[in-house]
């Protein structure tokens, strides 16, 4: 299959904006949870089970074919009627997620900048753009990233230099020895959002494999650890771990107190603005990383080189999905404390099921095939 | 061309993001010189709602600073009640710079107001937040005259506590201790009368002065510090250098000041008390002419004065039972019972034995006639 490329680096700046929208969603409330002041130590302890689904993904990148990706190896691994059930699975968990991102944006949005207007308005539209985005070039989608990943990474960057006054040292410690152990737990959500970025297998197909999974994303994958901590680490510092753990959204009630002077009093709202790019990043991968676990069920080609408005060669079935994502996005209506729930423990445990369990069980199911395949790479 | 005209029917879209609409597409832009920044707000507690004072600060070339007050049911109601007096101006409360709660607010509505600015897109947590002695909007409304208002009385305020090495908490400070199951202490001021303040540069209004501290605890105002248990909580946390003291009818100033707080424990790692070790240095400023005392009397006469304000300091906190100064921390570090003590330390901290020792040295102790 003559498919068209998206390089490395626009790759790995697509996973990496796409992954700052649940980093911000889940830290640093929930290590701090877990973890109270030592919260930002808990993004070491997570390399390890990053490090390890880069390991995977990577033996699992070793036996794709060329132009494959994880939808096309999970069919001939598993057999025409297992592999289209898992990867139905797959496909409507992507869609689900991606429908709760919209949503959990929105309501950020709502929350923070815009209390008198509705989620749906902002979810609606957000959708529409990702739609667009997601039916034209995968590439294009994957240069916007390479364009907003430096916008992101300053924005945090400034955040952190600009609230550093603000912290307290006092209320990050003590930490002792004692504090190892829910330093260990708090790694969880660390690992969760990182393992995020395995969803993104399925479009191997579309990326000249690198030598060594490991290798390549070793750099980002420590970078966005310690952009993680950094964050928990200014949360807890100016917060303190009781008020950062009860607050809603505390990254975002902290950039509020930030001022740059007489000339910018205020730059909360550009921030958290900024954000909705990170939504829209997600929001758009994950449409595509459902289509390409959906495309093998139904036999469909790539959607690539095809007219945005046009239906054929399986491009009915993006409509669709857009069309699902809205669906679940505006179906999702749940008070603020239940969302809170949502988006802490439950999206993220079946997150978990579906990256750490999921890939793990078929790699672990798939031995026998493997002895009679040779690996590609 | 169909690419262009693409980009041209999704941009419009991208308003709706902006937040140009708001449900509808109704704008809710607002001309700058429209926007009334207020800069300090006051609550009280009004039956079973809330009345609340705001002051815009002095205006350009000397205007006098709008002042306003209203009672509601709740502060957003309040807020609306407030903007409806001010019909020309849009009130606008991203500005506010101090927070006063009068004494019945701080009582029975702390958490309520903590949770409001939490919730808030506009207020900030970085708010300073002072409790006034009797009520805040009486403070606002006494503080403002002609000449002056009560954001420019807090700023003066504000600037000599910094003098003093001295802070006023925010909203997120103290919400962050209480948060932490800890008490918090909060600057407390009262307002003078106007006509007894000689030195008051505007005579229609009154002054605001500091008068200690205010003890919050998780519901609320507990108690209120005097000055010498306000200047012992500070002592402790190591923070008051360039305060004034008086100690044997010297004046001496405060040039710095370290407080080490730590456990004590027994053989078995079990909590027995803890030790506030506090080494201070202070600056003889003026002496009275009949003294005749060596300057190593004036050391041990100011080891003594701080070791009482620390120790009255810290008998208030067990007295309450609210460990505003957070002497929670000391005690965790170290021993074998960390997590019991954690569980247990409200029962265990008002009879916990505290010993103050105190290290003093006076400077500048020289003396012409010597």
């Amino acid at each position: 299959m003559d498919q068209p490329l998206i390089t490395r680096k626009q790759f790995a700046a697509a996973i990496a904006v796409s992954l700052l929208s649940p980093m911000l969603r889940l830290l640093p409330n929930a290590p701090v949870h877990l973890a109270g002041r030592a919260a930002w130590l808990s993004a070491i302890p997570a390399l390890g089970p990053l490090v390890l689904i880069c390991l995977l993904m990577g033996a699992f990148r070793r036996y794709m074919r060329p132009g494959e990706g994880m939808g096309g190896l999970m069919l001939r691994w598993l057999g025409p009627v297992a592999g289209r059930a898992v990867l139905i699975l797959y496909g409507a968990w992507l869609l689900f997620y991606a429908g709760f991102i919209l949503r959990s944006g929105a309501d950020r949005l709502v929350s923070t900048v815009y209390p008198s207007s509705g989620p749906w308005l902002f979810a609606a539209v957000l959708l529409i753009l990702c739609a667009l985005a997601a039916l034209g070039p995968l590439r294009a989608a994957a240069r916007t990233a390479v364009l907003l990943r430096p916008v992101l990474f300053a924005a945090l960057a400034a955040v952190f230099l600009l609230s550093l006054s603000n912290v307290r040292p006092e209320n990050l410690k003590p930490l002792t020895a004692r504090d190892a152990l829910p330093a260990l737990a708090g790694a969880c959500p660390f690992a969760t959002v990182g393992a995020a970025g395995a969803y993104f297998s399925f479009l191997s197909g579309y990326v000249d494999p690198p030598k060594s999974a490991v290798r390549w994303l070793l750099g980002p994958l420590v970078l966005g650890l310690a952009a993680g901590g950094l964050i928990c680490f200014e949360v807890v510092g100016v917060f303190g771990p009781g008020l950062a753990g009860a607050l809603m959204y505390p990254f975002f009630v902290m950039i509020r107190d930030i001022s740059l002077s007489d000339v910018l009093p205020r730059i909360e709202a550009v921030i958290i603005a900024l954000w909705v790019l990170a939504d829209f990043m997600l929001c758009v991968m994950l449409l595509r990383c459902a289509h390409e676990a959906l495309r093998p069920v139904f036999g469909l080609p790539a959607p690539e080189g095809v007219p945005m408005r046009a239906l054929g060669r399986g491009r009915w079935l993006l409509w669709l999905e857009a069309a699902s994502v809205l669906v679940c996005s505006l179906a999702f209506t749940v008070p603020a404390r239940e969302m809170a729930v949502w988006s802490d423990k439950i999206v993220p445990l079946v997150s978990d099921i579906f990256t750490y369990g999921g890939f793990t069980l078929l790699w672990l199911v798939s031995a026998r095939r493997r002895k009679y395949e040779r690996p590609t790479l | 061309m169909r690419r262009a005209l693409t980009i041209l029917y999704v941009l419009p879209l991208t308003l709706c993001l902006a937040g140009c609409g708001s449900g509808s597409m109704r704008t809710d832009r607002t001309d700058i010189e429209r926007l009334m920044l207020i800069q300090t707000m006051g609550l009280d507690r009004k039956g079973e709602g809330v009345e609340m004072s705001v002051s815009s600060g002095l205006g350009p070339e000397d205007r006098p600073a709008l002042v306003m007050t209203a009672a509601a049911s709740g502060m957003e109601a309040a807020i609306q009640r407030l903007q409806a007096y001010s019909p020309e101006n849009q009130l606008f409360y991203g500005h506010v710079q101090y927070l006063l709660l009068g004494e019945e607010a701080a009582k029975e509505d702390l958490q309520a107001i903590l949770a409001w600015v939490d919730r808030s897109p506009v207020m900030r947590m970085g708010t300073a937040m002072l409790i006034v002695k009797g009520s805040a909007v009486e403070a606002v409304e006494a503080a403002s005259g002609e000449a002056t208002d009560i954001t420019a009385r807090l700023a003066s305020l504000e600037r000599g506590q910094r003098a003093r090495g001295q802070d006023i908490h925010s909203l997120r400070e103290v919400a962050g201790a209480l948060a932490n199951g800890q008490g918090a202490l909060c600057l407390a001021v009262e307002t003078t009368d106007a006509e007894d303040e000689v030195l008051t540069q505007d005579k229609q209004a009154a002054a605001v002065v500091p008068v200690g501290c205010a003890v919050l605890g998780p519901d609320g105002l507990v108690d209120f510090l005097t000055p010498e248990q306000s200047l012992g909580a500070e002592l402790l946390t190591g923070r008051p250098v360039g305060t004034l003291v008086s100690v044997d009818g010297a004046a001496l100033e405060l040039l710095s000041c370290e407080t080490e707080v730590s456990g004590r424990f027994d053989e078995n790692g079990a909590l027995t008390g803890l030790a506030a070790d506090c080494t201070v240095r202070a600056g003889l400023l003026e002496k009275p002419l009949d003294h005749d005392e060596s300057s190593q009397d004036l050391d041990g006469a100011l080891a003594q004065a701080v070791r009482g304000w620390i120790a009255g300091a810290v008998e208030k906190a067990q007295t309450l039972g609210c460990d505003f100064l957070d002497l929670r921390t000391a005690a965790m570090d170290g021993g074998s019972d960390r997590a019991l003590r954690m569980e247990a330390w409200p029962e265990i901290f008002p009879a916990l034995p505290v010993t103050v020792t105190v290290n003093a040295a006076v400077d500048r102790s020289y003396d012409l006639s010597e």
